[in-house]
């Protein structure tokens, strides 16, 4: 067997180890590579610097636990830029499998940071099952999806969901999503009832996404740990007291950067070995063809 | 640290140590913590759907309410009626339950990929070609690409003539295509792995070390 071939044969798992190292290093002692913004999540920035005081998003959880790394930190960054601005956010989790905890998560974080009351500022008004019927009908009267919010208040007696009966009365809605979900979003309430909705999307669906970016369907796209760190960046140039706050995604891109480079580096070595393996095979074909 | 976190931060350290250890090799701790996140995740939407959905929007309006909520009846009766397949001598009533959804999505769905989707894509790929040199040729791009990979998967000619270069080019746009979407779940994926590390090394070994060893 060859050089080139023993490379090839390779046990997956030193790939695996390698990897583990390159991604504990940058946890363990971050390295602090700058993150530049793009205009696609510059959008969704300018869009929240351009509302006053007292104007209403909608915050969308539209996923759980397995996107968490990816999406807990464009949740964090957007809720601390609403809520120093004093835009009030409507809360609310269309995923099954952990979009109810995920947005108490945040919002037990983030919420203590801030002067804000719960019902004036903003509200959380639970998970609620039916993906797309649940869009649909907010469109008409959010009190007919959420009856009352997350604890078992009625819409009618809550401050601000008597300023906001359905998306008409909010300037933006933000979903962060995993799967189909932020597609639900562009395709329905952008589309159909004309809300502008910017998205931030696992990187697995972020590809698919900038169609509708590009289309006008959404207002902006983050995607991924990258389109995050975008915004922490954002976050910590425009208000330095929270830039501190605001580091989980720029601090995972040190971890991406030594990843990448280390799979770039795999993906190299493995088309040499496949192109030197290639050439010894055809030219043990030519000497047994010439026998 | 209260007892119950620290209970807690213990078993996902486990639990994520035990799924990881599949990369060694499969073994039954890592099938353990795998059937543990199927059964719990079942379980969970159960329990969600419930006491989230069902009981608020649907039970609670009718036993309150039900004069002009009675419509919701419907929506429940139909719910039932899936779980009909379940008992062999009334299995058809779930079949008649699932034909009204697939009519109810068809229709809807049917309306909004029409409107939502492909009216709005078809209307972005009719892009000026005239204006400034690079917007032009971004837009050439675009289009040469759309109408290349359309021509690609269509199979009712073979790719013979004139059909063969231009699928040829859609195939160039489709290879382009995927190695963007592979960069981007690379990425995914290894966003995932930060996430179980970072909680592994801030949330379970730094912790340790500094309850044991004080947190000076």
């Amino acid at each position: 067997m060859s050089d080139a071939m023993k490379i090839g044969g390779i046990d997956k798992r030193w790939v695996y180890l390698l990897v583990a190292i390159g991604a504990l290093i940058p946890i363990i002692k971050p390295l602090g590579l700058p993150v530049l913004s793009t205009p696609a999540v510059e959008a969704l920035f300018e869009k929240i610097e351009s509302l006053e005081p007292g104007d209403v998003i909608m915050l969308s959880f539209d996923y759980g636990p397995s996107s968490a790394p990816e999406l807990d930190p464009m949740a964090e960054s957007i809720l601390r830029h609403c809520f120093q601005r004093d835009i009030s956010v409507v809360v609310v989790a269309l995923f099954p499998l952990g979009g109810d905890n995920q947005a108490k998560i945040a919002l037990n974080k983030i919420v203590p940071e801030f002067p804000v009351v719960e019902g004036e500022d903003y509200v959380y008004l639970g998970y609620k099952d039916g993906g797309l019927a649940v869009l649909r009908r907010m469109a008409e009267d959010i009190s007919i999806v959420f009856p009352q919010d997350n604890r078992g208040i009625p819409l009618e007696d809550i401050p601000l969901m008597q300023r906001v009966q359905n998306y008409s009365d909010t300037e933006l809605s933000v979903s962060l999503a995993t799967g189909i979900m932020g597609e639900w979003w562009a395709i329905l309430v952008n589309a159909q009832f004309g809300q502008p909705v910017a998205v931030g999307a696992t990187a697995v669906s972020a590809p698919k996404y900038y169609a509708y970016l590009k289309a006008g369907q959404m207002l902006s796209l983050l995607g991924g740990l990258k389109g995050a760190a975008e915004y922490e960046t954002l976050i910590g140039e425009h208000y330095p007291e929270l830039k501190e706050r605001s580091q989980i995604a720029t601090r995972g891109m040190d971890v991406q950067s030594i990843v990448h480079l280390i799979i770039i580096g795999f993906i190299i070595l493995g088309n040499i070995v496949y192109l030197i393996s290639r050439s010894e095979r055809t030219r043990a074909g030519g000497r047994l063809a010439s026998k | 640290m209260p007892l119950s976190d620290l209970i807690g931060i213990w078993v996902a350290a486990f639990l994520t140590l035990a799924i990881y250890s599949f990369l060694y090799k499969d073994n039954p701790v890592y099938r353990f913590a795998e059937s543990i996140f199927v059964g719990i995740s079942l379980g969970y939407e159960i329990g969600l759907v419930f006491y989230r959905t069902i009981w608020p929007n649907l039970v609670e309006r009718l036993i309150a309410n039900p004069g002009p909520n009675w419509y919701l009846a419907i929506g429940g009766i139909l719910g039932l009626m899936l779980y009909c397949r379940y008992i062999p001598k009334i299995s058809f009533l779930g079949k008649w339950a699932l034909a009204v959804y697939i009519g109810y999505f068809v229709g809807v769905e049917l309306m909004q990929r029409l409107h939502g989707d492909v009216l709005p894509q078809i209307k972005d790929t009719m892009l000026p070609l005239n204006g400034p040199f690079w917007g032009s040729l971004q837009n050439l791009l675009i289009v040469v690409g759309v109408l290349s990979v359309l021509i690609y998967f269509y199979f009712s000619k073979p790719h013979t003539g004139i059909l063969k270069p231009i699928s040829k080019v859609g195939v160039y746009f489709i290879m382009i295509c995927f190695g963007a979407s592979f960069g981007y779940t690379v990425m995914a994926r290894i966003s995932l792995l930060i996430g179980r590390l970072t909680f592994l090394v801030d949330g379970w070994v730094r912790p340790m070390i500094a309850l044991i060893f004080g947190s000076s």
